[in-house]
């Protein structure tokens, strides 16, 4: 089973990203053999519904499940949509942290949308 | 003829200048198409207003027909629709009406129903002429149909007005894009100057002859002058930065109606247009 979880630059020991669909990385990991591979997060610029689109580029790398800072309301449509489950890691720490602590099974799923809609790129 | 008035930065003085203009003129009508925030019917308050309302349409797809091919996602430039893996989503406040989705769906499993995005309202101002404005909804994404709308129905033999909304945006170009002449309203600050220039540079590429009007001169800096005169752009007119004009305007006032001076300036603006 693969997981994605939201970077800032490549590979597992890259930091964790602060948004979903607007992360510049996407580090996908295989839970069964625990390969590594990082996709660039090319919903990041879109004009309005990055998070969907983002959800809909992850669910053709065959993830089933991702780890987020936090999802909007259509981001949370979405994965339900696709039939993959969110989990909410904290901010601050790198990708490998977040896969240990999902491996422990410390991170929450979220099954509601953590964070207010808005339309368009929001800078932080 | 088609005169509109815009300024790129908000706030420079749009709807001050587009009323006063249409007060002198009389004979003519104000289209107000700054539909997130239409203000001009304050001043020119319209006795009773008529209202149609405006709507858009989105998809809507029938399950027995898609497969969930996925083109109508690969198409769509906002995201509006999503083909996901047991249904489609769609996200009908991200839509832009496009059409395209209907389009590219070879399996004919898309049709449009109708949303509301706001209101066109029309009248008779206070002072004899008509006018016109939209109110985009909050929420809606764009207030292209809209001001689409309001220009569909006039009569190119009137003088027409148009208040434009703020910036370059889709909505701007929607506003002025059968100006015969457009007005634009700056102010001489580091921020009004900026973003003119953003509007000079869209107006040439549209083709558009304008002038300049520069409001609350004798404030900032001398910047706007030193541009115009080197881009050859023509200065229609300065009106000073009083603050007997800002109160009467936070009054809800027509300046011109006020102020004798006010509407030599409006005059002079309106002859120097017409030559």
């Amino acid at each position: 089973m693969k997981i994605a979880i939201c970077s800032n630059s490549q590979g597992i020991k890259s930091e964790l990203a602060e948004r979903f669909g607007r992360a510049d990385y996407f580090v996908i990991y295989d839970l069964e053999n625990q390969d590594v591979k990082t996709i660039e997060n090319k919903a990041k610029n879109e004009p309005s519904g990055a998070g969907g689109s983002a959800v809909r580029s992850l669910s053709k790398e065959d993830v089933e499940i991702i780890l987020v800072p936090e999802l909007g309301p259509k981001a949370m449509d979405a994965i339900k949509a696709f039939e993959i489950k969110a989990y909410a890691y904290t901010k601050g720490a790198t990708v490998e942290n977040a896969i240990e602590e999902f491996k422990l099974g410390k991170l929450k799923e979220l099954t509601s949308n953590t964070k207010e809609g808005h339309h368009g790129l929001r800078r932080a | 003829m088609e005169i509109a008035v815009l300024s790129g930065k908000g706030g420079t003085g749009k709807t001050t200048l587009a009323t006063n203009l249409a007060f002198v003129q009389k004979k003519c009508i104000l289209i107000d198409t700054d539909v997130e925030e239409p203000n001009s019917h304050i001043f020119l308050k319209p006795k009773e207003l008529n209202r149609k309302v405006i709507t858009t349409e989105y998809p809507n797809v029938d399950k027995s027909k898609c497969v969930l091919c996925g083109d109508c996602g690969d198409f769509c430039r906002y995201n509006a629709i999503l083909p996901a893996k047991n249904k489609v989503l769609v996200f009908k406040e991200m839509c832009h009406d496009c059409g395209g989705c209907k389009l590219v769906c070879k399996h004919d499993a898309i049709h449009y129903e109708k949303q509301e995005i706001g209101s066109m309202y029309f009248g008779e101002t206070a002072y004899g002429f008509n006018i016109k404005y939209g109110d985009l909804k909050v929420g809606a994404v764009s207030g292209v149909k809209i001001i689409e709308t309001l220009k569909s129905s006039l009569v190119k033999e009137d003088l027409i007005f148009i208040d434009s909304p703020p910036g370059t945006s889709c909505s701007t170009v929607a506003a002025v894009k059968d100006a015969d002449y457009a007005v634009i309203v700056s102010e001489p600050t580091p921020f009004g100057v900026s973003d003119m220039k953003m509007v000079v540079e869209m107006l040439r590429n549209m083709n558009i002859l304008f002038g300049v009007v520069i409001n609350k001169a004798g404030l900032g800096d001398n910047e706007i002058y030193e541009y115009c005169e080197e881009e050859n752009i023509r200065i229609l007119g300065e009106i000073p930065f009083e603050k007997r004009f800002a109160r009467a305007y936070a009054n809800g006032e027509i300046l011109s109606n006020v102020f004798d001076e006010y509407r030599n300036y409006m005059q002079n603006i309106l002859n120097k247009i017409s030559n």
